[in-house]
Formats: C-alpha cells, sequence, structure tokens
C-alpha cells in the first residue's frame, strides 16, 4: 500500500454519494426545525411568557451542556418507552434510527440558535421598536416585517457557522447505524484496505463544503455590515 | 372609542388636549401637571434646557410613555390602556425622531409602504404611489429604491418625514429633528418642515432652530423641569420672555 490508489474512489462512488446525501439531507432538515423552533423559543424567552420562558431556559440550559452523541443515544432508547406509555400499553414503540436523527438533530440546533437569536432580539435597537408604535403596526408585524429580518441578517455569520458544525455533526449517526458521508467511507475503508485514498477523498469533501460555507459566512457579513450601522 | 363630544368635526375645537398630565420614571417627576391645547393646523414649538420632558411629553401624546395622571385626548380619543384607542391615535399621529430610526432592511419606498399597507390596507401599488408622491414631496423620488444607508443625514430625516406621511396622520410630531445632522444638512429638512407647515399641518416640535420657530410656529411653549413654564407667540418669547429661566435659557442658546 505504498502508492495511492484512487480508482477505488471512483468505484465505490455512489454508495459515498448516497452517504454525502444523507449528511446534506440531515444538516437542511435539522437547519430548517433547527431555525423555526428555535426562533419560537428565543421569542417565548424575550416575551417572558411566564412558566413557558423558564421550561425553555432549562431546555436550552441542558441541551448545550450535554455533547451531542448522548442526546442521539438517549433519544434513540428513551423516545420509545415515553411513546410507549403514552400510548398507553406501556411496550417501546420503535421510531426508527432515521427519524430519531432527523427529531434530535432538529432539537439539539433549536437551542443553539434559540440563543443565537435570544441575543440578536436584544440588540436590536430601541429606535426601531418606537419608529413601529408611532407607525401604529401590531406587535405581530413588528416582529415579523422589522424586528426578526433585522435580526435573522446580524446573525446569519454566525447561524451559518453553527450549521457548519452542524453538518460536520452529523458523522454522530453512526451511533444509530446510520450511513453518512464519513460512515460510508469508514466502510468501504475497512472492506477494501484503501484507508488513505478514502479518508482523504472523504476529508476534501468536508473541506471543499465547509470551506464554500465559510466563504458565504465571509460575504453576509460584508454585505450586512452596512445595515448594522444604524 | 371615546368619542368627546366637545370636539366633534361639527365644531372644530382642539386636536390635542393634554390636562393635568403626569409622567413619573420610578420616583422621579419628568412631567408635573403639563396643560396644553392643540387647534387644528397650529404650529406649536417646544423648547427647553435638557431635561426638562420635551421628549416626554411629545412621547406621551401618542402613548410611546405611558403617562400616570391626568388626560391626553387626540382628535377625540382619549388614551387609555386599550389596544384600540392606542393605535387609533398613533395612526393619526405621526412622529419623527432625532436619530431618523428608519428601518435599515427596507428600501425607502418599502419604508414608506409598510405600515400603510398593514395598518390601513391600502394595496401594495396604491402604497408605492402614495410614497413615491410623497418622496417627490420631499425631494429624494430618485432614491426611493435605495437603502437608508446609501442616503445622507439630511435624506435620511426627509424619508423619515416622508414615511411619517404615508399614513395620512392629523397630527405631525417632531423630536429635534435636525440635532443629529450636519450643519449644512439642516437647512433642507427645515425647509421641508416649513413647506409641510404651508400645507396646514397641525405640528408639535421639538428645536432649539430659532430661525423656523419664527418662521412658522403660533406659540412657542417653553419647559423647565417638568412644567410648562411660559408661552407666548414667537416674537414676543424672543424679545421679551417674561420669565427669568426663559431669559437664562435664551441667552444660553443664542451664545
Ligand atoms: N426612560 C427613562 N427612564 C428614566 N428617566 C427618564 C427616561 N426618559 C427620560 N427620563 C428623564 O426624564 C427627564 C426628562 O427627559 P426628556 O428626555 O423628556 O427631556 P428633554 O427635555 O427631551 O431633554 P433633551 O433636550 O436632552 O432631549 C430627564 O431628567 C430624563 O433623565
Ligand atoms: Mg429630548
Amino acid at each position: 500500500m505504498n502508492t495511492l490508489d484512487f480508482s477505488i474512489v471512483t468505484q465505490s462512488w455512489p454508495y459515498l454519494w448516497s452517504g454525502l446525501l444523507f449528511s446534506l439531507a440531515l444538516t437542511a432538515a435539522a437547519f430548517v426545525i433547527g431555525m423555526v423552533l428555535g426562533t419560537c423559543l428565543a421569542l417565548v424567552q424575550h416575551f417572558e411568557i411566564p412558566v413557558f420562558a423558564q421550561i425553555i431556559r432549562g431546555y436550552v440550559a441542558v441541551i448545550r451542556s450535554i455533547p451531542l452523541i448522548l442526546v442521539l443515544f438517549w433519544f434513540f432508547f428513551l423516545v420509545p418507552i415515553v411513546l410507549g406509555h403514552l400510548s398507553g400499553n406501556g411496550r417501546p414503540i420503535p421510531i426508527g434510527a432515521t427519524y430519531t436523527a432527523f427529531i434530535t438533530f432538529g432539537l439539539f440546533e433549536a437551542a443553539y440558535y434559540s440563543e443565537i437569536i435570544r441575543v440578536g432580539l436584544r440588540a436590536v435597537n430601541k429606535g426601531q421598536f418606537e419608529a413601529c408604535q408611532a407607525l401604529a403596526l401590531s406587535t405581530y408585524d413588528t416582529y415579523r416585517h422589522i424586528v426578526l429580518p433585522q435580526v435573522l441578517r446580524v446573525a446569519s455569520p454566525i447561524i451559518l457557522s453553527q450549521t457548519i458544525i452542524l453538518f460536520q455533526d452529523t458523522s454522530l449517526v453512526y451511533v444509530l447505524s446510520l450511513t453518512d458521508l464519513l460512515g460510508a467511507a469508514s466502510k468501504l475503508a475497512q472492506l477494501n484496505g484503501r484507508l488513505v485514498e478514502m479518508y482523504l477523498v472523504v476529508a476534501v469533501a468536508y473541506l471543499a463544503i465547509s470551506s464554500a460555507a465559510s466563504q458565504c459566512v465571509a460575504v453576509l457579513r460584508k454585505r450586512y455590515a452596512l445595515a448594522t450601522s444604524r | 372609542m371615546h368619542r368627546e363630544t366637545s370636539s366633534n368635526a361639527a365644531q372644530p375645537g382642539p386636536i390635542v388636549v393634554v390636562e393635568s398630565l403626569v409622567k413619573r420614571f420610578g420616583a422621579f417627576t419628568a412631567l408635573n401637571d403639563v396643560n396644553l391645547r392643540v387647534g387644528i393646523g397650529e404650529k406649536i414649538v417646544l423648547c427647553g434646557p435638557s431635561g426638562s420632558g420635551k421628549s416626554t411629553l411629545i412621547r406621551c401624546i401618542n402613548h410611546i410613555e405611558k403617562h400616570d395622571g391626568g388626560r391626553i385626548i387626540v382628535d377625540g380619543v382619549e388614551l387609555s390602556n386599550r389596544l384600540a384607542d392606542i393605535n387609533s391615535v398613533r395612526s393619526e399621529t405621526g412622529m419623527v425622531f432625532q436619530s431618523f430610526n428608519l428601518f435599515p432592511h427596507l428600501t425607502v419606498a418599502e419604508n414608506c409602504m409598510l405600515a400603510p399597507m398593514k395598518v390601513r390596507g391600502i394595496s401594495q401599488a396604491e402604497a408605492r404611489d402614495r410614497a413615491l408622491g410623497l418622496l417627490r414631496k420631499v425631494r429624494i423620488q430618485d432614491q426611493a429604491d435605495k437603502y437608508p444607508a446609501q442616503l445622507s443625514g439630511g435624506q435620511q430625516q426627509r424619508v423619515a418625514i416622508a414615511r411619517a406621511l404615508c399614513m395620512q396622520p392629523k397630527i405631525m410630531l417632531f423630536d429635534e429633528p435636525t440635532s443629529a445632522l450636519d450643519p449644512e444638512m439642516v437647512k433642507e429638512v427645515l425647509d421641508t418642515m416649513v413647506e409641510l407647515a404651508r400645507d396646514g399641518m397641525t405640528m408639535v416640535c421639538v428645536t432649539h432652530e430659532m430661525g423656523f420657530a419664527r418662521e412658522v410656529a403660533d406659540r412657542v411653549v417653553f419647559m423647565d423641569r417638568g412644567s410648562i413654564v411660559e408661552e407666548a407667540d414667537p416674537e414676543t418669547f424672543f424679545r421679551a420672555p417674561r420669565t427669568e429661566r426663559a431669559k437664562g435659557f435664551l441667552n444660553q442658546i443664542i451664545h
């Protein structure tokens, strides 16, 4: 194994490709669930809605202090048991590894995104709220059209950075026996013994995707620097 | 809504009535028994030393600050805690801030279109027509599709005026609209305000621009330490202020 042989990579391309697609799909789903839920969680805290705000604060604190891999385990084993109890007959209801991954990643990311958005909400200039009041805009319209769009713009570089981490974290689904890009590569590597080639290709794929996203972060930073100056 | 019988359309009474107004911030009394009546079409200039309560007074009129005592009646609607009353007063009252407070993520035209569409319920096409018309009036129609950050301070403040006018308010409140501007931009904003005054708008302006006060004000109201100390027409007020506090204040802003 002293010369590199990439033909093995081309042969196993379809399998790698399906692994990559799974990583991307999981990232996209977790992003959407995480952003929608995270925004709601941030707003509940922002409006100090009694009881719910405290519960959410606790939820966010817990999730953020536990490694993702542990949360994945929990969900995989605990949620079926809880569902079983809820359904009445007490027998665990398995929800499957794929659903577990999507739901867990979404809930996990929601905690992180909600913190980013919560901080962003506090940073919105008081004058923006006053202008909305003076124009008789409702609270809903104020947040929907003025406050949240500004928060999302200002926070978009941090949100995207968090999403890059999320993309890399998708490799943890191996604990659920799911196959993402890294999982596909390591399975192939063990079969054909071409570890170096496989891991090189995978590293390049991660690098390409993450650095493309980082470029977007830089562009967003620049683009919204103007808008935040006032 | 609590319509006041004394100010219905048949007999034009004051459009803004402030009675025995009290506003506190914690233990500090920012406004103490303030009484003010503004007639339809009247232009009032509010002045006074820093911290005298000028901003607080006009911010109470559109309920950006909630008052603690007394009554405020705007166009026949008394401000209470009821959302319907608050919104009704706010939609008849335009406000221009010292720091513009334009929406940075919306274009100039969108800044002007949002509230008319959401609050008045007019169509997007109508809102855009109205916005462009008023932007022409403040002479920045060619900037309609730019973002606020691309405009000079004077242009931004004129957008803020157009944005308020797009709601077709009956009263305009100005809180030191020119104090954040570079000196060379003050005039373009004051000119816009003078024009608005000529059109017959009811205006309450906090400003220390004495030239503007002389030109358009029907009345100058001088405040100090949370109270109205003196009221007079501008000529009288500037030439022969009655109180020592007003004299002291005028000496300060002249020098
Ligand atoms: N949100 C607030 N909390 C506490 N105190 C306040 C608040 N807003 C205003 N005040 C106080 O109320 C008083 C009146 O303030 P106001 O802003 O109305 O004065 P002003 O006449 O507009 O002064 P300036 O010319 O500096 O703008 C000041 O002493 C100020 O410190
Ligand atoms: Mg002030």
